[in-house]
């Protein structure tokens, strides 16, 4: 049967022409008959086409009878459809683009989407990994840092959970000493059960054992197949061999298969240690676990609520940090996208927009369009085309238009995104360096595929509908070129327009928005000064750091070795930059009564060397800054900032008060003697320029104790800041010289300007204030071009009448008025339409939003002026066209 | 009975039982039809060669181009060797219809 469908098709020009003759010459003979009894052939030819109707439609039923008509049809509609495309090729190519704008945009977005939202974790069974948070304050906030107390409640109910994991959460780096090639590298601490939990792949060796997680186990160490790769060669008999990392010996138990990831790539993994009977009360790591097979989350949820009430019982919540709400496993990928979900659900409503803006001006141009083909439609019916026929016909056509814009789309969005990408991948998990891991995967292909087939019939019903209800007999008898357009097609197509300003409108203002947050992030006094600025990161993770005078000896080499180099200006240390995350501390207040809480309150908390206030240009308030004397051997000191002088002295002196930190979390956090407040300094936005500055406590690094140093050493690498006279690159070299000598080889990484740092920590504002810009601005230029279409459109259809206008006396201006004015009445319709829905929507833009509310006049005002200049222009460019026209030529276009 | 409208399958046995006798063009196939049942059956175009091409498809007929005496170029029709099989077929069935149809209309009351 198929086969008969097949071989028709491959044939079918030399079918059809068969059929045709064949049809033909049944005809005639009927013809000559009526003929030979002396009929005249027209006559003839009429008496049987009265009987037996016409020949196009015997060829039509027989087509129809065939094996596979349908199909048939719907191929032939296709060819068609190609040829009235390529007679018009520019509405085609107009019409082409602005689908492809459309469908790319949306492409854009879902290709992120997909590999963030939708695509699960590249683990097994991923839908079971959780991670084990719970709240720490009053304000009940997830977090994701824990305590051992806390993992212990979760690995203890062993019905639910499996594979409890502890790890440090990242930034760490490790270095690869020994050799004559010594590298920073990533590395991480991680507990025996990281590796199962995500089942990570080994290509060669094993994991760590219980026995070698255990605190004073032998020293061995995982690593990457990259790094297998580029350092040891792919040597086969790594494992077994000795490496050395942070000047320690190492075994290398395994080498992991490269299909191993991780969101920011490790190179070397080694047993994290913790003491799993540990009662200190200190959120030192992340916890990670596999709900076991059957279990749902929602019973796990359920379950750990009622361990959390035993815990409670078992620790009083102002000494474990338990705030209000309960130990909460939450699926591991949820909690990774948790910060971008809300923005890109935005983008994609905002896509959508496009989209339909897009078809709306489609939808317009074919309205236009099928005015003109009126009567080739009209004749098609008048030799039997049924008005379904019609209606496919012509929806095939805009099927074709929207596939061929969703191809266009699909390249254009694709490569446009990854373009952006580059340049800014916005901090968003999950896409891999630059966004290597957004690709062109089956299920972004299938998107395009399919919002093209659906934006297709979707712009194109109307138009065909509209064109389907010609009346023959009016379109037949009416002239080529001058007709009465019906009321109901104007309807429509001012309708799409209204529509189209109005959703421009809609996104020009969240777009506004999004540049006023833009601008006010870039306007806000940091509280530091990034100009000028290098940092580097040299990770101090080796057993002879691990004792503060080795670090106090380190920090002093350097700054002393950096600080005579020609071009700097001042040197620091500080175990975190500005703005990148940083650790709390509970501190106690000297001669205050404790209330409910066993300790006074909480800060950030930073050790710094003696000149961090002066690279970073921070002000002294009152009080004095660190000098050389506040050492291992000098008091204890401590500086503050104005937020933490404010709040816990507000009406006296804080300078000269003495407090404690850490008191109740043990050790190595608590400390035996107070410090006393030597200075307080101006705020820095260290939560990001977004967020207001909190409680800090600066402290030297030279008064640290030792257990703390240890930790610091082993997680945080040791940040140095140069403060340049010059371009701050221009010194690297010199600088790195200097730290290698004073630390004796160690590699430094992490190279990047302050300015950098600062851009980096609102890199995501500026991916979604880009993203929105590029989206309103083609918005805006669709529905300009939307406008400007509507009025060269009347102006073209009634040259005749501005002709009979002007000779009849009618100015310029007059002709200006007739023309734009009604256009320029639908650009205010759309506009305020369009300042409703805005009122309505962007409440879901707040938190996108800094410095400028969601309803802020002022954008608004801003926005509807600025649609009133581009409506304006879109309206009076074709009419002012119009007024060029002379009368007598106007009013000879018959 | 008037020029009826035919059932589709009652057409394609009267295609196939006409071939039968002697290959035939469309005008003739028609004529033969319309003078073997006197006028009953009138076979137009529009219903003649949506049956033909169906046919055709199953293979149970096939056409050649021919020409007429006066050098017209015609599609002459001649039955199948699966299209004869399918003939006595149609023709057991149509007899046992015919069979059953009769003797319900014949009953006596």
């Amino acid at each position: 049967m198929w086969w008969a469908f097949l071989r028709r098709w491959l044939h079918r020009r030399q079918v059809e022409q068969d059929l045709g003759a064949e049809i033909q010459a049944h005809f005639e003979i009927l013809i000559e008959r009526h003929v030979a009894k002396g009929l005249s052939y027209e006559d003839a030819r009429l008496a049987v086409q009265l009987e037996f109707g016409n020949p196009e439609q015997v060829k039509q039923t027989v087509r129809e009878a065939r094996v596979g008509a349908a199909l048939d049809a719907g191929l032939q509609d296709v060819r068609h459809a190609w040829r009235v495309l390529r007679k018009s090729p520019g509405f085609t190519i107009v019409a082409v683009f602005t689908l492809a704008l459309g469908i790319g945009a949306n492409t854009a977005v879902f290709s992120i989407v997909n590999v963030v939202l939708l695509q699960p974790l590249p683990y097994r069974e991923p839908d079971r990994i959780v991670q084990l948070e719970s709240p720490a304050d009053e304000s009940g906030l997830m977090i994701r840092y824990i305590s051992i107390p806390k993992v212990t409640a979760f690995r203890e109910q062993a019905q639910i959970f499996e594979h409890v994991a502890l790890y440090y959460p990242g930034g760490g780096r490790m270095n690869l000493t020994g050799g004559d090639r010594p590298e920073q590298v990533a590395g991480m601490r991680v507990s025996s059960e990281y590796f199962p939990l995500f089942a990570a792949p080994l290509a060669f060796g094993r994991t760590f054992t219980e026995n070698e997680d255990r605190p004073g186990g032998p020293q061995v160490a995982v690593i990457s197949n990259g790094l297998w790769h580029h350092r040891y060669g792919a040597d086969p008999g790594i494992v077994g061999k000795s490496i050395d990392i942070g000047a320690a010996p190492y075994t290398v138990i395994g080498v992991l298969g490269p299909g191993f990831h991780w969101d920011s790539p490790i190179d070397i993994w080694v047993p994290l240690r913790a003491n799993p009977n540990s009662l200190s009360h200190s959120h030192d790591y992340y916890a990670a676990a596999r709900l076991k097979p059957g279990v749902s989350l929602e019973q796990a949820t359920a379950a750990m609520k009622v361990v959390s009430e035993d815990f409670r019982r078992k620790f009083p919540p102002e000494v474990s940090f338990f705030g209000h709400g309960f130990l909460t496993p939450e699926r591991m990928h949820d909690v990774l996208v948790k910060d971008v979900r809300p923005a890109l659900r935005l983008l994609l409503g905002t896509v959508g927009f496009v989209l339909l803006i897009a078809c709306a001006n489609v939808a317009n141009l074919l309205l236009a369009r099928a005015s003109g083909r009126r009567r080739e439609i009209a004749i098609r019916s008048a030799v039997g085309a049924g008005r379904h026929q019609i209606i496919r016909q012509l929806l095939t056509e805009s099927t074709l238009l929207s596939l061929a814009g969703g191809v266009v789309g699909l390249f254009l969005g694709y490569f446009g995104l990854r373009a952006l990408l580059l340049i800014n991948p916005g901090n968003i998990p999950l896409i891999g360096e630059h966004g290597a891991g957004v690709t062109m995967d089956r299920h972004v292909l299938a998107f395009t595929l399919m919002i093209s087939a659906l934006t297709g019939i979707f712009f194109g019903l109307i138009p065909a509908m509209q064109a389907s209800r010609t009346d023959l007999s009016v379109t037949l008898k009416e002239s080529d070129t001058r007709f009465s357009v019906g009321g109901r097609q104007n309807r429509a197509r001012r309708t799409l327009v209204v529509a189209e300003i109005a959703l421009a409108v809609v996104l020009l203002v969240g777009s506004a928005l999004m540049l006023r947050t833009y601008m006010a992030l870039r306007a806000v006094q940091p509280g530091f000064d990034a100009h000028n600025v290098l940092t580097m990161g040299m990770s101090t993770d080796e057993p002879r750091f691990y004792k503060t005078d080795a670090v106090a000896q380190l920090v002093r080499s350097g700054t002393e070795g950096i600080g005579r180099l020609p071009g700097v200006e001042a040197a620091a240390t500080t175990s975190s930059l500005p703005l990148e995350p940083i650790y709390e501390m509970i501190f106690t207040i000297e001669g205050r009564p404790l209330s409910k809480l066993p300790y006074h309150g909480m800060g950030a908390w930073r050790s710094v060397s003696t000149n961090y206030f002066d690279v970073f240009r921070i002000p002294l308030v009152r009080g004095r800054r660190f000098t050389e004397h506040d050492d291992g051997a000098g008091t204890s000191v401590v500086v503050i900032n104005e937020t933490m002088a404010e709040r816990f002295w507000p009406n006296g002196n804080p300078v000269g008060q003495r407090i404690t930190l850490g008191k109740g979390l043990g050790p190595p956090y608590e400390e035996s003697a107070p410090r006393t407040i030597i200075g307080v300094v101006g705020d820095v936005r260290d939560d990001g320029l977004n967020s207001m500055p909190e409680s800090i406590m600066y402290v030297p690094v030279t008064q640290l104790n030792d257990g703390t140093t240890a930790v610091d050493s082993q997680y945080l690498p040791l940040m140095w800041a140069i403060r340049t006279k010059t371009a701050p690159y221009s010194l690297s070299a010199d600088i790195q010289r200097e730290l290698r000598r004073a630390s004796g080889g160690l590699p430094v990484g992490q190279i990047r300007s302050m300015d950098q740092v600062t851009a980096g920590s609102i890199a995501r504002n500026d991916f979604n204030a880009t993203l929105f810009a590029v989206f309103a601005g083609l918005a805006v230029l669709l529905a300009a071009v939307g406008i400007y279409g509507l009025v060269a459109y009347s102006v073209q259809q009634r040259t005749h009448e501005i002709g009979i206008r002007m000779v009849l006396g009618a100015q310029k201006r007059d002709v200006l008025r007739i023309v734009a004015g009604s256009a320029m009445k639908l650009v205010l319709i759309g506009l305020c339409a369009g300042i409703g829905g805005a009122l309505a929507l962007t409440r879901f833009l707040s938190s996108l939003l800094f410095g400028v509310r969601p309803t802020d006049p002022g954008t608004f005002m801003l926005v509807a002026i600025g649609l009133l200049g581009v409506g304006a222009l879109a309206c009076y460019i074709p009419a002012w066209r119009a007024t060029k026209v002379g009368p007598m030529v106007a009013l000879r276009q018959e | 009975m008037a020029k009826s409208d035919l059932l589709q399958g009652t057409l394609d046995l009267l295609i196939l039982r006409t071939l039968e006798q002697r290959p035939l063009h469309g005008v003739g196939i028609s004529d033969r039809i319309e003078q073997v049942t006197r006028h009953v059956f009138v076979v137009g175009p529009g219903s003649l060669f949506p049956a033909l091409h169906r046919l055709a498809e199953k293979g149970w007929i096939e056409g050649a181009w021919g020409e007429l005496e006066n050098g017209r170029r015609v599609k002459v029709y001649s039955l199948t060797q699966p299209g004869r099989a399918q003939l006595v077929q149609e023709k057991r069935n149509w007899q046992r219809v015919f069979t059953a149809m009769n003797q319900v209309l014949t009953e006596d009351a």
